[in-house]
Protein backbone atom coordinates (compact mmCIF):
# COMPACT_ATOMS: atom_id res chain seq x y z
CA UNK A 1 0.00 0.00 0.00
CA UNK A 2 1.69 3.26 -1.16
CA UNK A 3 -1.35 5.99 0.75
CA UNK A 4 -4.33 5.27 3.16
CA UNK A 5 -6.49 7.75 4.04
CA UNK A 6 -8.58 7.35 6.81
CA UNK A 7 -12.10 10.16 7.03
CA UNK A 8 -10.10 12.61 5.99
CA UNK A 9 -11.68 16.18 5.88
CA UNK A 10 -9.90 19.26 4.14
CA UNK A 11 -12.35 22.60 5.35
CA UNK A 12 -11.60 26.28 4.44
CA UNK A 13 -13.65 28.79 5.77
CA UNK A 14 -16.62 26.36 7.01
CA UNK A 15 -16.78 24.86 3.84
CA UNK A 16 -15.54 21.20 3.17
CA UNK A 17 -13.40 20.88 0.15
CA UNK A 18 -13.03 17.30 0.64
CA UNK A 19 -14.33 14.85 2.44
CA UNK A 20 -12.88 10.69 2.37
CA UNK A 21 -14.23 7.96 4.24
CA UNK A 22 -11.63 5.27 3.53
CA UNK A 23 -8.79 5.36 0.49
CA UNK A 24 -6.30 3.20 -0.67
CA UNK A 25 -3.46 3.79 -3.59
CA UNK A 26 -1.31 0.76 -4.73
CA UNK A 27 2.26 1.07 -5.34
CA UNK A 28 3.47 0.97 -8.79
CA UNK A 29 0.24 2.15 -10.75
CA UNK A 30 -0.67 4.54 -12.72
CA UNK A 31 -3.73 5.86 -10.97
CA UNK A 32 -6.24 8.57 -12.29
CA UNK A 33 -8.31 10.75 -10.21
CA UNK A 34 -11.27 11.55 -12.39
CA UNK A 35 -13.90 14.18 -11.59
CA UNK A 36 -15.18 17.84 -12.63
CA UNK A 37 -13.95 21.07 -11.74
CA UNK A 38 -14.30 21.72 -7.86
CA UNK A 39 -13.92 18.02 -7.07
CA UNK A 40 -11.38 18.66 -5.17
CA UNK A 41 -9.20 17.12 -6.90
CA UNK A 42 -5.78 19.40 -6.82
CA UNK A 43 -6.92 19.64 -2.74
CA UNK A 44 -6.25 15.93 -2.46
CA UNK A 45 -2.98 16.14 -4.89
CA UNK A 46 -1.65 18.61 -2.18
CA UNK A 47 -2.39 16.75 0.33
CA UNK A 48 -0.81 13.46 -0.53
CA UNK A 49 2.04 15.34 -1.87
CA UNK A 50 2.37 16.70 1.83
CA UNK A 51 2.09 20.42 0.71
CA UNK A 52 -1.29 21.00 2.46
CA UNK A 53 -2.06 20.17 5.43
CA UNK A 54 -5.77 18.00 6.17
CA UNK A 55 -8.41 19.74 8.90
CA UNK A 56 -9.19 16.40 9.80
CA UNK A 57 -8.23 12.41 9.84
CA UNK A 58 -4.97 10.23 8.85
CA UNK A 59 -2.92 9.74 6.05
CA UNK A 60 -0.76 6.87 5.67
CA UNK A 61 2.25 6.73 3.70
CA UNK A 62 3.80 3.61 2.80
CA UNK A 63 2.36 2.04 6.53
CA UNK A 64 3.56 5.11 8.32
CA UNK A 65 1.29 7.37 9.53
CA UNK A 66 2.09 11.29 8.31
CA UNK A 67 2.62 13.71 10.94
CA UNK A 68 2.01 17.36 9.70
CA UNK A 69 2.84 18.97 12.61
CA UNK A 70 6.53 16.91 12.84
CA UNK A 71 9.80 17.33 11.35
CA UNK A 72 9.95 15.23 9.22
CA UNK A 73 7.76 16.54 6.22
CA UNK A 74 10.79 17.45 4.15
CA UNK A 75 12.13 13.39 4.13
CA UNK A 76 8.90 12.21 3.02
CA UNK A 77 8.25 15.44 0.00
CA UNK A 78 11.70 13.84 -0.82
CA UNK A 79 9.93 10.46 -1.88
CA UNK A 80 6.84 12.41 -3.46
CA UNK A 81 6.23 15.36 -6.00
CA UNK A 82 3.82 17.36 -7.17
CA UNK A 83 3.62 18.63 -11.00
CA UNK A 84 0.86 21.35 -10.93
CA UNK A 85 -1.74 22.27 -13.04
CA UNK A 86 -0.18 25.48 -14.46
CA UNK A 87 3.71 24.63 -12.85
CA UNK A 88 5.86 27.64 -12.52
CA UNK A 89 9.36 27.66 -13.59
CA UNK A 90 11.83 29.72 -11.87
CA UNK A 91 13.50 32.91 -13.49
CA UNK A 92 16.30 30.98 -14.98
CA UNK A 93 17.33 28.46 -17.87
CA UNK A 94 15.62 25.06 -18.35
CA UNK A 95 18.74 23.37 -17.45
CA UNK A 96 18.61 25.23 -14.02
CA UNK A 97 15.58 24.52 -13.34
CA UNK A 98 15.54 21.10 -13.85
CA UNK A 99 18.76 21.46 -11.82
CA UNK A 100 17.37 22.88 -8.58
CA UNK A 101 16.31 19.71 -7.00
CA UNK A 102 19.77 18.08 -7.92
CA UNK A 103 21.48 21.18 -5.90
CA UNK A 104 19.52 21.13 -2.85
CA UNK A 105 20.56 17.28 -3.10
CA UNK A 106 24.02 18.49 -3.26
CA UNK A 107 24.85 16.09 -5.89
CA UNK A 108 28.18 16.10 -7.73
CA UNK A 109 28.27 18.56 -10.39
CA UNK A 110 28.76 16.08 -13.57
CA UNK A 111 26.17 14.01 -12.58
CA UNK A 112 24.42 16.50 -12.10
CA UNK A 113 24.84 17.79 -15.54
CA UNK A 114 24.56 14.18 -17.20
CA UNK A 115 20.85 13.62 -15.46
CA UNK A 116 19.79 17.44 -16.85
CA UNK A 117 20.76 16.16 -19.85
CA UNK A 118 19.00 12.45 -19.97
CA UNK A 119 16.01 14.25 -17.96
CA UNK A 120 15.34 17.00 -20.98
CA UNK A 121 16.06 14.52 -23.81
CA UNK A 122 13.47 11.72 -21.71
CA UNK A 123 10.98 14.95 -22.55
CA UNK A 124 12.52 16.33 -25.85
CA UNK A 125 13.50 19.42 -24.81
CA UNK A 126 17.39 18.77 -24.94
CA UNK A 127 17.44 21.75 -27.19
CA UNK A 128 16.32 24.57 -24.89
CA UNK A 129 18.23 23.76 -21.90
CA UNK A 130 19.78 26.61 -22.33
CA UNK A 131 16.58 28.91 -23.22
CA UNK A 132 15.20 31.13 -20.46
CA UNK A 133 12.38 29.28 -18.94
CA UNK A 134 9.40 31.75 -18.68
CA UNK A 135 9.52 32.29 -22.41
CA UNK A 136 8.66 28.68 -23.14
CA UNK A 137 4.80 27.59 -24.25
CA UNK A 138 2.68 25.80 -22.12
CA UNK A 139 3.10 22.59 -22.96
CA UNK A 140 6.98 22.93 -22.84
CA UNK A 141 6.76 24.54 -19.64
CA UNK A 142 4.87 21.26 -18.44
CA UNK A 143 7.21 18.93 -19.83
CA UNK A 144 9.62 20.90 -18.10
CA UNK A 145 8.32 20.74 -14.83
CA UNK A 146 7.65 17.15 -15.52
CA UNK A 147 11.85 16.70 -15.76
CA UNK A 148 12.11 18.64 -12.86
CA UNK A 149 9.92 16.61 -10.92
CA UNK A 150 11.93 13.67 -12.11
CA UNK A 151 15.43 15.29 -10.96
CA UNK A 152 14.15 14.36 -7.65
CA UNK A 153 14.37 10.21 -8.27
CA UNK A 154 10.66 10.37 -6.64
CA UNK A 155 8.69 7.19 -5.57
CA UNK A 156 5.52 8.76 -6.42
CA UNK A 157 5.03 11.79 -8.79
CA UNK A 158 1.43 13.49 -8.79
CA UNK A 159 0.21 15.46 -11.54
CA UNK A 160 -2.27 18.03 -11.87
CA UNK A 161 -4.16 17.75 -14.72
CA UNK A 162 -1.28 17.25 -16.80
CA UNK A 163 -2.75 18.37 -19.91
CA UNK A 164 -5.31 20.13 -19.56
CA UNK A 165 -3.70 23.86 -20.96
CA UNK A 166 -1.63 21.95 -23.76
CA UNK A 167 -1.78 21.31 -27.41
CA UNK A 168 -2.73 18.13 -28.84
CA UNK A 169 0.67 17.43 -30.03
CA UNK A 170 2.39 18.10 -26.53
CA UNK A 171 -0.74 16.40 -25.29
CA UNK A 172 0.98 12.91 -27.12
CA UNK A 173 4.09 13.76 -25.74
CA UNK A 174 2.93 14.07 -21.83
CA UNK A 175 1.00 11.09 -22.65
CA UNK A 176 3.84 9.00 -23.52
CA UNK A 177 6.18 10.78 -21.24
CA UNK A 178 3.84 9.25 -18.36
CA UNK A 179 4.16 5.87 -19.53
CA UNK A 180 7.47 5.77 -19.97
CA UNK A 181 7.93 6.99 -16.14
CA UNK A 182 5.70 3.92 -15.00
CA UNK A 183 7.11 0.91 -16.90
CA UNK A 184 10.67 1.95 -17.56
CA UNK A 185 11.60 4.32 -13.95
CA UNK A 186 8.56 2.51 -11.90
CA UNK A 187 7.60 5.52 -10.42
CA UNK A 188 3.93 5.40 -8.87
CA UNK A 189 2.37 8.34 -11.06
CA UNK A 190 -1.11 9.79 -10.16
CA UNK A 191 -2.57 12.35 -11.96
CA UNK A 192 -6.38 13.96 -12.19
CA UNK A 193 -8.04 14.81 -14.95
CA UNK A 194 -11.88 15.42 -16.35
CA UNK A 195 -11.29 13.42 -19.37
CA UNK A 196 -12.74 10.34 -19.33
CA UNK A 197 -11.10 8.83 -22.16
CA UNK A 198 -7.87 9.73 -21.21
CA UNK A 199 -8.12 8.34 -17.54
CA UNK A 200 -8.83 4.98 -19.57
CA UNK A 201 -6.16 5.24 -21.65
CA UNK A 202 -3.24 6.06 -18.83
CA UNK A 203 -4.78 4.49 -15.59
CA UNK A 204 -4.73 1.38 -14.66
CA UNK A 205 -6.81 2.40 -11.69
CA UNK A 206 -9.71 5.20 -11.90
CA UNK A 207 -11.01 6.68 -8.55
CA UNK A 208 -14.07 9.07 -9.03
CA UNK A 209 -13.56 12.32 -7.24
CA UNK A 210 -17.32 14.15 -7.22
CA UNK A 211 -17.84 17.01 -4.92
CA UNK A 212 -15.17 16.28 -2.45
CA UNK A 213 -16.29 12.42 -2.29
CA UNK A 214 -14.89 9.53 -3.46
CA UNK A 215 -17.82 8.51 -6.12
CA UNK A 216 -18.87 4.95 -5.76
CA UNK A 217 -18.91 4.61 -9.60
CA UNK A 218 -17.36 7.05 -12.39
CA UNK A 219 -20.03 10.03 -11.71
CA UNK A 220 -20.77 10.29 -15.62
CA UNK A 221 -23.90 10.92 -17.18
CA UNK A 222 -24.73 13.76 -14.51
CA UNK A 223 -27.82 15.53 -14.89
CA UNK A 224 -30.05 18.40 -13.19
CA UNK A 225 -33.60 18.09 -12.44
CA UNK A 226 -36.51 17.97 -10.25
CA UNK A 227 -37.78 14.79 -8.42
CA UNK A 228 -41.46 15.19 -8.07
CA UNK A 229 -44.56 12.15 -7.11
CA UNK A 230 -47.28 11.07 -9.21
CA UNK A 231 -50.89 10.48 -8.14
CA UNK A 232 -49.63 6.57 -7.72
CA UNK A 233 -46.83 7.36 -5.48
CA UNK A 234 -43.86 6.99 -7.59
CA UNK A 235 -40.75 8.95 -7.88
CA UNK A 236 -40.24 10.64 -11.30
CA UNK A 237 -37.24 12.79 -11.97
CA UNK A 238 -38.11 15.61 -14.29
CA UNK A 239 -34.80 16.01 -16.37
CA UNK A 240 -34.34 19.54 -18.90
CA UNK A 241 -35.68 18.34 -22.02
CA UNK A 242 -38.60 16.76 -20.62
CA UNK A 243 -37.51 13.24 -20.07
CA UNK A 244 -39.28 11.15 -17.38
CA UNK A 245 -36.96 9.24 -15.60
CA UNK A 246 -38.89 6.71 -12.58
CA UNK A 247 -36.49 6.32 -9.10
CA UNK A 248 -36.46 4.00 -6.62
CA UNK A 249 -35.94 7.00 -4.17
CA UNK A 250 -35.24 10.15 -3.41
CA UNK A 251 -36.53 13.38 -2.10
CA UNK A 252 -38.78 15.70 -3.93
CA UNK A 253 -37.00 18.49 -5.23
CA UNK A 254 -34.06 20.11 -7.49
CA UNK A 255 -31.42 17.60 -7.45
CA UNK A 256 -28.75 16.26 -9.36
CA UNK A 257 -28.64 12.76 -10.85
CA UNK A 258 -26.07 10.46 -12.11
CA UNK A 259 -26.64 7.26 -14.34
CA UNK A 260 -24.29 4.62 -14.45
CA UNK A 261 -22.92 3.97 -17.79
CA UNK A 262 -22.11 -0.14 -17.10
CA UNK A 263 -25.86 -0.26 -16.29
CA UNK A 264 -27.50 0.72 -19.36
CA UNK A 265 -29.02 -1.68 -21.93
CA UNK A 266 -28.42 -0.55 -25.17
CA UNK A 267 -29.95 -2.43 -28.80
CA UNK A 268 -30.90 -1.84 -32.33
CA UNK A 269 -33.84 0.21 -33.56
CA UNK A 270 -36.05 2.22 -31.25
CA UNK A 271 -36.95 1.33 -27.90
CA UNK A 272 -40.04 -0.30 -26.32
CA UNK A 273 -41.97 2.86 -25.48
CA UNK A 274 -44.24 0.89 -22.86
CA UNK A 275 -40.98 0.20 -20.40
CA UNK A 276 -40.30 2.64 -17.99
CA UNK A 277 -37.28 4.38 -18.42
CA UNK A 278 -37.15 3.82 -21.96
CA UNK A 279 -36.18 6.13 -24.66
CA UNK A 280 -35.59 5.80 -28.57
CA UNK A 281 -32.06 7.85 -29.72
CA UNK A 282 -29.26 8.31 -31.91
CA UNK A 283 -25.75 6.38 -32.00
CA UNK A 284 -23.62 9.42 -32.57
CA UNK A 285 -19.94 8.01 -31.01
CA UNK A 286 -18.57 4.41 -30.43
CA UNK A 287 -14.83 4.88 -28.70
CA UNK A 288 -12.35 1.99 -28.17
CA UNK A 289 -11.83 1.78 -24.08
CA UNK A 290 -9.65 -1.09 -23.75
CA UNK A 291 -12.03 -4.10 -22.90
CA UNK A 292 -15.02 -1.85 -23.35
CA UNK A 293 -16.17 0.28 -26.10
CA UNK A 294 -18.09 3.81 -24.96
CA UNK A 295 -21.43 4.95 -27.21
CA UNK A 296 -22.59 8.21 -27.23
CA UNK A 297 -26.17 8.44 -27.35
CA UNK A 298 -28.51 11.39 -28.16
CA UNK A 299 -32.10 10.77 -26.76
CA UNK A 300 -32.59 14.20 -26.37
CA UNK A 301 -29.68 14.48 -23.82
CA UNK A 302 -26.15 12.89 -24.64
CA UNK A 303 -25.98 9.50 -22.50
CA UNK A 304 -22.53 7.45 -22.28
CA UNK A 305 -22.88 3.78 -22.32
CA UNK A 306 -20.02 1.32 -21.84
CA UNK A 307 -20.68 -1.84 -23.64
CA UNK A 308 -18.36 -5.06 -23.05
CA UNK A 309 -16.44 -5.51 -26.53
CA UNK A 310 -17.74 -8.83 -27.25
CA UNK A 311 -21.57 -7.74 -26.49
CA UNK A 312 -20.85 -4.70 -29.26
CA UNK A 313 -20.49 -7.80 -31.83
CA UNK A 314 -23.78 -9.51 -31.04
CA UNK A 315 -25.47 -5.42 -31.00
CA UNK A 316 -24.48 -5.17 -34.51
CA UNK A 317 -24.45 -1.28 -34.08
CA UNK A 318 -23.30 1.37 -36.15
CA UNK A 319 -22.84 5.05 -35.85
CA UNK A 320 -25.82 6.73 -36.77
CA UNK A 321 -28.39 4.12 -36.49
CA UNK A 322 -31.57 4.24 -34.22
CA UNK A 323 -30.91 2.89 -31.59
CA UNK A 324 -33.17 2.12 -28.05
CA UNK A 325 -31.76 2.60 -24.63
CA UNK A 326 -32.79 1.99 -21.16
CA UNK A 327 -31.87 3.18 -17.76
CA UNK A 328 -33.25 0.98 -14.21
CA UNK A 329 -33.12 2.27 -11.60
CA UNK A 330 -30.26 1.06 -10.16
CA UNK A 331 -28.49 2.83 -12.24
CA UNK A 332 -29.35 6.30 -11.36
CA UNK A 333 -28.01 7.70 -7.96
CA UNK A 334 -29.50 10.88 -7.04
CA UNK A 335 -27.21 13.26 -4.90
CA UNK B 1 17.44 86.39 -11.74
CA UNK B 2 21.21 87.68 -12.01
CA UNK B 3 22.06 86.36 -8.74
CA UNK B 4 20.38 82.59 -9.02
CA UNK B 5 22.36 82.27 -12.06
CA UNK B 6 25.83 83.67 -10.30
CA UNK B 7 24.92 81.03 -7.66
CA UNK B 8 24.36 78.49 -10.01
CA UNK B 9 27.45 79.06 -12.36
CA UNK B 10 29.84 79.15 -9.35
CA UNK B 11 28.50 76.05 -8.00
CA UNK B 12 29.44 74.41 -11.39
CA UNK B 13 32.40 75.69 -10.99
CA UNK B 14 32.90 74.44 -7.22
CA UNK B 15 31.57 70.79 -8.58
CA UNK B 16 33.84 71.14 -11.44
CA UNK B 17 37.18 72.13 -9.21
CA UNK B 18 36.84 68.88 -6.90
CA UNK B 19 36.67 71.14 -3.78
CA UNK B 20 37.67 68.84 -0.99
CA UNK B 21 35.07 70.82 1.36
CA UNK B 22 32.03 69.95 -0.79
CA UNK B 23 33.63 66.15 -1.61
CA UNK B 24 33.85 65.33 2.29
CA UNK B 25 30.48 66.35 2.75
CA UNK B 26 29.65 64.29 0.03
CA UNK B 27 31.26 61.74 1.56
CA UNK B 28 29.77 61.65 4.96
CA UNK B 29 26.40 61.58 3.34
CA UNK B 30 26.91 58.57 1.50
CA UNK B 31 29.07 56.95 3.60
CA UNK B 32 26.18 57.33 6.25
CA UNK B 33 23.07 56.77 4.54
CA UNK B 34 24.54 53.45 2.76
CA UNK B 35 25.67 52.25 6.26
CA UNK B 36 21.89 52.58 7.80
CA UNK B 37 20.52 51.41 4.68
CA UNK B 38 22.28 48.29 4.92
CA UNK B 39 21.54 47.66 8.49
CA UNK B 40 18.16 48.49 7.32
CA UNK B 41 17.87 45.59 4.44
CA UNK B 42 19.43 43.41 6.71
CA UNK B 43 16.92 43.66 9.52
CA UNK B 44 13.85 44.73 6.97
CA UNK B 45 14.02 42.05 4.18
CA UNK B 46 13.75 38.93 6.35
CA UNK B 47 11.18 41.16 8.95
CA UNK B 48 9.27 41.33 5.75
CA UNK B 49 9.61 37.61 4.72
CA UNK B 50 8.01 36.18 8.53
CA UNK B 51 5.64 38.88 8.03
CA UNK B 52 4.63 37.79 4.85
CA UNK B 53 4.83 33.73 5.21
CA UNK B 54 3.96 33.53 9.04
CA UNK B 55 0.50 33.41 10.53
CA UNK B 56 0.43 35.13 13.65
CA UNK B 57 -2.01 37.35 16.01
CA UNK B 58 -2.10 40.97 15.54
CA UNK B 59 -0.48 40.35 12.11
CA UNK B 60 -2.94 42.90 10.47
CA UNK B 61 -2.55 45.29 13.25
CA UNK B 62 1.39 45.04 13.04
CA UNK B 63 1.01 46.44 8.73
CA UNK B 64 -1.20 48.57 9.28
CA UNK B 65 0.97 50.38 12.47
CA UNK B 66 4.19 49.72 9.79
CA UNK B 67 1.77 51.06 6.97
CA UNK B 68 1.70 54.44 9.61
CA UNK B 69 5.22 54.28 10.25
CA UNK B 70 6.06 55.34 6.61
CA UNK B 71 4.99 58.74 7.63
CA UNK B 72 6.94 59.05 10.83
CA UNK B 73 8.73 62.29 10.73
CA UNK B 74 12.02 63.04 10.95
CA UNK B 75 12.37 65.11 13.62
CA UNK B 76 10.16 63.15 16.07
CA UNK B 77 12.52 60.00 15.75
CA UNK B 78 15.94 62.80 16.25
CA UNK B 79 13.78 63.66 19.55
CA UNK B 80 12.75 60.09 20.59
CA UNK B 81 16.56 59.32 19.99
CA UNK B 82 17.76 62.08 21.13
CA UNK B 83 15.82 61.26 24.81
CA UNK B 84 17.96 57.94 24.75
CA UNK B 85 21.26 59.03 24.07
CA UNK B 86 21.44 62.43 25.26
CA UNK B 87 23.56 62.50 28.88
CA UNK B 88 20.71 62.26 31.17
CA UNK B 89 19.16 59.28 28.60
CA UNK B 90 19.83 55.51 29.49
CA UNK B 91 22.48 55.12 26.78
CA UNK B 92 24.05 58.33 27.65
CA UNK B 93 27.16 56.92 29.01
CA UNK B 94 27.82 55.65 25.24
CA UNK B 95 28.49 59.13 24.15
CA UNK B 96 27.06 58.71 21.23
CA UNK B 97 25.41 62.43 20.58
CA UNK B 98 26.51 64.20 17.43
CA UNK B 99 28.46 60.64 16.05
CA UNK B 100 27.41 59.37 12.58
CA UNK B 101 26.54 56.25 14.80
CA UNK B 102 23.60 58.17 16.25
CA UNK B 103 22.72 59.79 13.21
CA UNK B 104 22.66 56.02 11.83
CA UNK B 105 20.59 54.41 14.43
CA UNK B 106 17.69 57.18 13.46
CA UNK B 107 17.99 56.82 10.41
CA UNK B 108 17.64 52.74 10.61
CA UNK B 109 14.22 53.47 12.73
CA UNK B 110 13.23 55.68 9.74
CA UNK B 111 13.57 53.84 7.25
CA UNK B 112 13.11 49.78 8.34
CA UNK B 113 9.41 50.42 7.89
CA UNK B 114 9.43 51.19 4.04
CA UNK B 115 12.01 48.31 3.68
CA UNK B 116 9.52 45.87 5.60
CA UNK B 117 6.30 47.34 3.92
CA UNK B 118 7.91 46.89 0.83
CA UNK B 119 9.50 43.56 0.89
CA UNK B 120 6.06 42.25 2.05
CA UNK B 121 4.57 43.98 -0.69
CA UNK B 122 6.95 42.49 -2.86
CA UNK B 123 7.49 39.24 -1.29
CA UNK B 124 3.20 38.99 -1.51
CA UNK B 125 3.24 39.55 -5.59
CA UNK B 126 5.19 36.50 -5.56
CA UNK B 127 2.90 33.58 -7.00
CA UNK B 128 2.05 31.04 -4.34
CA UNK B 129 3.51 28.28 -6.58
CA UNK B 130 6.99 29.73 -6.32
CA UNK B 131 6.90 28.69 -2.47
CA UNK B 132 4.53 25.02 -3.23
CA UNK B 133 6.64 24.01 -6.02
CA UNK B 134 10.20 24.21 -4.03
CA UNK B 135 8.34 22.34 -1.18
CA UNK B 136 7.61 19.94 -3.42
CA UNK B 137 11.49 19.47 -4.71
CA UNK B 138 12.32 18.98 -1.51
CA UNK B 139 13.94 22.23 -0.53
CA UNK B 140 14.01 23.25 3.52
CA UNK B 141 12.43 26.13 4.64
CA UNK B 142 15.23 28.26 4.04
CA UNK B 143 15.88 26.83 0.39
CA UNK B 144 12.32 28.14 0.00
CA UNK B 145 12.83 30.95 1.29
CA UNK B 146 15.99 31.77 -1.00
CA UNK B 147 13.53 30.68 -4.27
CA UNK B 148 11.29 33.29 -3.28
CA UNK B 149 13.41 36.11 -2.36
CA UNK B 150 15.20 34.98 -6.44
CA UNK B 151 11.65 35.69 -7.90
CA UNK B 152 11.22 38.92 -5.60
CA UNK B 153 14.51 40.09 -5.52
CA UNK B 154 13.41 43.30 -8.15
CA UNK B 155 10.98 44.18 -5.93
CA UNK B 156 13.18 44.25 -3.41
CA UNK B 157 16.15 46.03 -4.85
CA UNK B 158 13.42 48.61 -5.56
CA UNK B 159 12.36 48.60 -1.73
CA UNK B 160 16.41 49.39 -0.49
CA UNK B 161 16.62 52.00 -3.20
CA UNK B 162 13.16 53.55 -1.39
CA UNK B 163 14.86 53.36 1.47
CA UNK B 164 18.20 54.99 0.29
CA UNK B 165 16.51 58.38 -1.64
CA UNK B 166 14.47 58.73 1.65
CA UNK B 167 17.58 58.66 4.39
CA UNK B 168 20.01 60.54 1.88
CA UNK B 169 17.21 63.25 1.34
CA UNK B 170 16.15 63.89 5.30
CA UNK B 171 17.55 66.54 7.25
CA UNK B 172 15.52 66.16 10.80
CA UNK B 173 17.84 63.43 12.09
CA UNK B 174 21.19 64.41 10.65
CA UNK B 175 21.06 68.22 12.21
CA UNK B 176 19.55 66.62 15.67
CA UNK B 177 21.61 63.81 16.64
CA UNK B 178 24.73 64.55 14.02
CA UNK B 179 24.78 67.76 15.39
CA UNK B 180 26.49 69.14 11.99
CA UNK B 181 29.77 69.17 13.01
CA UNK B 182 32.53 69.89 10.19
CA UNK B 183 34.05 67.01 8.91
CA UNK B 184 32.28 64.33 11.32
CA UNK B 185 28.70 64.64 10.40
CA UNK B 186 28.26 67.02 8.75
CA UNK B 187 26.02 65.96 5.61
CA UNK B 188 24.65 67.29 2.59
CA UNK B 189 20.91 68.48 3.88
CA UNK B 190 22.21 69.67 6.77
CA UNK B 191 25.40 71.56 4.98
CA UNK B 192 22.66 73.28 2.64
CA UNK B 193 20.59 74.52 6.01
CA UNK B 194 23.88 75.94 7.12
CA UNK B 195 24.91 77.62 4.25
CA UNK B 196 21.50 78.95 3.77
CA UNK B 197 21.67 80.08 7.21
CA UNK B 198 24.95 82.04 6.75
CA UNK B 199 23.39 83.72 3.07
CA UNK B 200 26.50 81.28 1.21
CA UNK B 201 24.33 80.27 -1.37
CA UNK B 202 27.09 78.81 -3.41
CA UNK B 203 28.00 75.62 -1.68
CA UNK B 204 24.09 75.25 -0.62
CA UNK B 205 23.56 75.21 -4.65
CA UNK B 206 26.18 72.89 -5.62
CA UNK B 207 25.14 70.21 -3.06
CA UNK B 208 21.52 70.92 -4.39
CA UNK B 209 22.87 69.81 -7.31
CA UNK B 210 24.58 66.77 -6.34
CA UNK B 211 21.67 65.84 -4.55
CA UNK B 212 18.80 66.18 -7.23
CA UNK B 213 21.54 64.42 -9.48
CA UNK B 214 21.65 61.31 -6.70
CA UNK B 215 17.79 61.42 -6.46
CA UNK B 216 17.24 61.38 -10.22
CA UNK B 217 19.69 58.75 -10.73
CA UNK B 218 18.21 56.10 -7.88
CA UNK B 219 14.14 57.28 -9.46
CA UNK B 220 15.81 56.13 -12.82
CA UNK B 221 17.43 52.96 -11.18
CA UNK B 222 14.18 51.98 -8.87
CA UNK B 223 11.74 52.49 -11.73
CA UNK B 224 14.14 50.28 -14.05
CA UNK B 225 13.93 47.63 -10.83
CA UNK B 226 10.02 48.13 -10.43
CA UNK B 227 9.86 47.49 -13.94
CA UNK B 228 11.37 44.24 -13.97
CA UNK B 229 9.31 43.29 -10.98
CA UNK B 230 5.96 43.68 -12.69
CA UNK B 231 7.31 41.79 -15.41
Amino acid sequence: MLYGLKRLKKIYNHRTVLDIEDLTLEKGHVTGLLGPNGAGKTTLLKILSFILEPSLGEIRFKGKRVDFAGGNLKDLRRKVVLVQQQPILFTSTVANNVAFPLRIRKSEKTERERLVEELLELVGMLSFRDAMAHRLSGGETQRVAIARALACSPEVILMDEPTANVDVENQIVIERIIGEISQKRHISVIFTTHNMIQASRLAEKTISLFEGRVARSTYENIFSGSIEEDEKGDKICMLQGGMKLYLKNGKPGSVRISIDPERINIWREEGDRTSINTFPGRLIQLTDENSRVRALVDVGIMLSVLIPKERLEELDIRVGMKVGVRCPEESIEVF
Amino acid sequence: MDFFVDSLSSAILLIGSLDPELFEVIGVSLKVSSTSTLIASLVGIPAGFLITFREFRGKALLITVLNTLLALPTVVIGLFVYAFISRRGIFGHLDLLYTQEAMIIGQVILIIPIVTTFTISAVSRIDERYRETALTLGANALQTAWVVFREARFGLVAAVIMAFGRVIAEVGISMMLGGNAKGFTRTMTTAMALEYDKGEFVLSVALGIVLLTVSFALNIIFHYFQGKARV
